[in-house]
């Protein structure tokens, strides 16, 4: 009997497994994906992996048929805990049980444990069985996280990733919506109504990559990276979760000494190389790269402590701050703000823009004011470095105000800063207003000697009681 | 006028004020038209365009002070064009900044009448020890920031704006603005949007004719904040409310026609007619008791389907009645969110889960009535999602409602989808749809949806005002003693 009961357990177990089902791996690698548990053991340090619901099982006609609309683990990245699930796009287009999400983003609540999940799919498998309705039980269950209000809890205090490398439609689509960091590969899409939905609601007739593809994101500021493959994908994610523990050391780069050489007096420069120049070398990771470039917002390192950079990018429009710029520090501030990574700000912008139906002209709107109020209500330290120019309402946007109750850690000026005073606005952003003008090969250092000052983003989290408030996913 | 007396400080101080007290004459009559009579205190009438005594920029063409509407105290500050066109200085903005440490401190409104050219051009910055050095206070627009959320900000702009006082107005909860200003930047003089075209992209949430009716927009907006009325009636329509939604399930109406039948007789305040007007935003009383509500609108262009623009609208209601401490209603009746290309590219998979978001963190009661439509994931946009943590308080439905995963049409067009591809004639195609679906009505049916306890309950139309003014009178409205969060200006 009970010999009975164990090979029952092993034949169920070893079901769950790709060998069990050549087929149906032979069918994702012949797309060029990976299969769901393929995704996994990229992820996770080897020999690490919890599974949940290994044996899950759905009873099809008297026989029980393991569950592939996903696998759900807990694991860890380098030693940090994590916890991570992919779709399955091989059983009933990835639809997943809402269930098995919803325990994993409780515990995630729970144990404040990342979430990096693989969002491919096209929402929710709930389906009346005659008319193709969906029927929602809007009411019970009581004291429980649901995807959406889980994941708007989470945001701000557990990091999410979402990593979409196929289609990723309606619940998939909003999973991926709501995380901190969505990480894309070439060729897929992410939207909220997928192709049947759209030809029976406005009678288009589209492919996925036409109706909502990620090329489409990255420039429209939808997703955060998008890169070629899954194996890219994975080591994004990882690279992207490791800042939240920081080394011991780090290296500075060989140009370091040199920085000054990459901003001319006057005109365009990109200013990626001046943040490469600045921060641990092989450190910098740029998010949103192709959307607003006029501002450049990077996650990267100094003596090995994570850190986010924004920068003014005059190598774009003269650098100047649009409305979707605006959006784009907001939103980076707020998640440098509640993983406390200390920020850097480097400064040279002439004004803000806003959209007209001429273009782009000079201006600010409630896009720009609502940046004021993220600044205003960060508590994580910045340094703002002012290269060249901070016109009009620049400063405020990139390091908050010079003059505010909440003072920027460290205020300092280049000497090519322009410190002419023209208006009330800018003018205590000038000389008596700055900690030092330092010579650009000081800044390094002088960043270096400042964050010693500062405690590690982990113990800060660890501080951190209640979360201080969401990521806004716009 | 009288030279001031060399020896005799007394006189100075007297001329000094008379000559301040004839300067500023709109922004004075701006204020005498807001305030209670008689109970505008000023700050800084003397702080002229220098330091000398014999200034001839009456308070720097800001006249601003502490004042009471309707016996509750507010803070108040107008610009003034005579003055240098409203320009902003380094000594007008100290004076906001004090004003708005004040209205921080007590708690209190800050209403800002708008119009000037941006910051003044030379502006001599003031030399200690007659000024103090403004590092580590409250910088104006620091100020606004921490002010939103914890006291309503008001602007009402009164003339053309440029720059910072842009800025200033963008920063406020409620932008009211006369049809005939515009916003525009020094930077480039041919920059001119007109406040119709702002209020058409979310940044001005009431136009209005002239400055009398912005300051009784003002006024009325205020009511919402400082207290319940006893005096109060049912609107005259709220007998009809029953009638208002169309027989004809794929009739259109105006939702404003439900809000109005469902308040409190003449109680309707709208904010952001002008834009993603999908949605309509109201502030209202039921009872005597304020409240928001927000509401899917049929009538409008995408047929109440919640755009990138309608969910930056709800969410941005929602945090400012959360603010507020206002029980928030919603009415829903969506198709769901916006889907196709141009929907995507507006980005509605980041924007939809703004809404959802701002009602999970609310902490103020939300009651939801579910009018007709409730398909995908639209509803949840209204109400939250039903089983989780931070459920509606209530949630019910009129006999009218339908819901599922997709729309009764959209679910019919895709069992027969072959059908209606191989049909002769569009009209045919419709046909075979709509029967399909007419089918299909008696699944998604009221008395189905109560069953499976997807609402509290179903109800009939009429007895919507008696039950939520129930549930109001059973939650009392408390302003949070701490900040909970701002108000996300968009």
């Amino acid at each position: 009997m009970r010999d009975f009961l164990i090979n029952k357990l092993r034949a169920a177990k070893a079901l769950r497994f790709d060998a069990s089902r050549p087929e149906a791996v032979n069918k994702v690698h012949s797309t060029g994906h990976l299969t769901a548990r393929e995704r996994i053991s990229h992820l996770l340090d080897p020999g690490s992996e919890v599974e949940f619901g290994a044996i899950a099982a759905k009873d099809s006609e008297g026989e029980w048929v393991p569950e592939r609309g996903g696998v759900d683990f807990i694991g860890s990245i380098n030693g940090h805990t994590v916890i991570t699930s992919s779709t399955d796009y091989t059983d009933r287009g990835g639809g997943y049980g809402a269930a098995r999400l919803e325990h994993l983003i409780s515990l995630s609540h729970q144990e404040r444990w990342p979430i990096a999940f693989f969002v491919d799919g096209g929402g929710s498998r709930a389906r009346h069985p005659r008319t193709g309705l969906g029927h929602l039980e809007l009411s019970g269950q009581i004291g429980r996280f649901t995807l959406f209000d889980g994941m708007a809890e989470l945001s701000g205090w557990a990091p999410t990733v979402a990593i979409v490398s196929g289609p990723s439609f309606a619940g998939h689509a909003s999973l991926a919506g709501f995380s901190d960091m969505v990480i894309a590969t070439s060729g897929s899409a992410i939207g909220m109504g997928g192709p049947p939905m759209v030809e029976a609601a406005l009678g288009l007739t589209l492919t996925p990559q036409e109706l909502a593809g990620v090329e489409m994101h990255e420039r429209t500021g939808g997703i955060d990276l998008l890169v070629d493959d899954e194996p890219a994908a994975i080591q994004c994610a990882k690279q992207y979760l490791e800042f939240l523990w920081d080394q011991p050391e780090g290296q500075p780069h060989p140009f370091a000494q040199n920085i000054a050489e990459l901003v001319p007096e006057s005109g365009p420069y990109d200013v990626l190389p001046v943040i490469q120049a600045l921060v641990d070398t092989e450190s910098v990771m740029e998010l949103r790269p192709h959307f607003a470039s006029s501002v450049v917002t990077a996650l990267a390192r100094l003596d090995g402590k994570a850190i986010g950079v924004i920068a003014n990018n005059p190598a774009i429009d003269s650098g100047v701050i649009s409305e979707s710029a605006a959006t784009k520090i907001g939103r980076f501030v707020e998640l440098c703000d509640v993983y406390e990574y200390p920020i850097v700000s480097l400064i040279d912008s002439p004004y803000t823009t806003i959209e007209t139906p001429e273009g782009p002209k000079p201006g600010v709107s409630r896009w720009h004011t609502r940046v004021f109020q993220t600044q205003q209500r960060r508590t994580v330290p910045i340094a703002s470095i002012q290269l060249r120019e901070a016109g009009g309402f620049v400063g405020h946007l990139m390091a908050g105000s010079p003059t505010g109750h909440h003072v920027p850690l460290w205020q300092v000026a280049w000497p090519t800063a322009h410190l002419g005073v023209d208006d009330s606005f800018t003018a205590t952003r000038n000389f008596d207003s700055f900690d030092d003008v330092i010579e650009p090969q000081e800044t390094r250092s002088g960043l270096s000697r400042l964050l010693a000052h500062v405690a590690p983003s982990a113990d800060r989290r660890a501080g951190q009681s209640t979360k201080k408030h969401n990521i806004d996913t716009w | 006028m009288t030279e001031p007396s060399d020896s005799d400080p007394r006189d100075q101080i007297i001329a000094a004020r008379a000559r301040a007290l004839s300067g500023c004459a709109s922004a004075r009559r701006t204020i005498r038209l807001l305030a209670d009579g008689g109970s505008f205190t000023e700050y800084g009438l003397l702080a002229g365009r220098t330091t000398a005594v014999d200034d001839d920029g009456p308070s720097d063409g800001l006249v601003s002070g502490v004042c009471e509407v309707n016996g509750n105290p507010v803070v108040v500050a107008a610009h003034d064009r005579s003055v240098e066109d409203g320009t902003h200085s380094d000594r007008n903005m100290r004076k906001l900044a004090k004003l708005t440490t004040i209205a921080i401190t007590n708690r209190w409104p800050l209403i800002l009448f708008i119009e000037g050219d941006g910051s003044r051009t030379g502006d001599p910055r003031p030399v200690p020890p007659i000024v103090n050095y403004t590092r580590a206070r409250w910088d104006v627009l620091e100020g606004l920031a921490e002010l939103s959320g914890w006291a309503p900000t008001i602007a009402v702009v009164t003339g053309p704006s440029r720059d910072s006082h842009n800025a200033l107005a963008f920063l406020c909860d409620l932008v009211i603005a006369t049809s005939d200003v515009d916003f525009g930047s020094r930077i480039d003089p041919t920059v001119s949007v007109s406040a119709t075209d702002a209020a058409a992209q979310g940044h001005v949430d009431v136009l209005v004719d002239d400055t009398s009716q912005a300051v009784s927009a003002t006024q009325r907006f205020l009511s919402y904040w400082h207290d319940e009325s006893s005096n109060f009636s049912p609107a005259e329509s709220a007998a009809d409310i029953a009638n208002i939604v169309p027989e004809n399930r794929r009739r259109a109406y105006d939702m404003r026609k439900v809000i109005e039948a469902f308040a409190d007789h003449d109680s309707i305040f709208e904010v952001g007619a002008g834009w993603a007007q999908s949605l309509v935003t109201v502030f209202a009383r039921v009872e005597g008791r304020p409240v928001g509500i927000f509401a899917n609108q049929p009538l409008s262009p995408r047929a109440g389907a919640i755009d990138s623009a309608a969910a930056d609208k709800a969410s941005r209601f929602v945090e400012w009645c959360d603010a507020y401490a206002l029980p928030l209603i919603s009415f829903v009746d969506n198709p769901g969110y916006m889907v196709g290309p141009d929907a995507e590219q507006e980005g509605i998979a980041r924007h939809h889960a703004r809404p959802l978001s701002a009602i999970h963190h609310r902490s103020v009661p939300l009651y939801t009535v579910q009018i007709r439509k409730a398909y995908g994931l639209g509803p949840f946009a209204m109400s939250g999602y039903g089983a989780s943590r931070k459920m509606p308080e209530l949630r019910v439905a009129w006999p009218s409602v339908e819901s599922g995963g997709m729309s009764l049409e959209g679910a019919a067009y895709l069992v027969k989808r072959k059908e209606i591809r191989e049909a002769d004639d569009a009209a045919t195609a419709r046909t075979i749809r709509d029967e399909y679906a007419e089918e299909m009505r008696d699944v998604a049916s009221g008395v189905r949806a109560g069953r499976t306890f997807s609402f509290d309950d179903v109800i009939l139309p009429e007895e919507t005002r008696p039950l939520i003014a129930s549930m109001l009178r059973r939650s009392n409205r408390t302003l949070p003693p701490e900040k909970l969060h701002h108000i996300d200006t968009r």
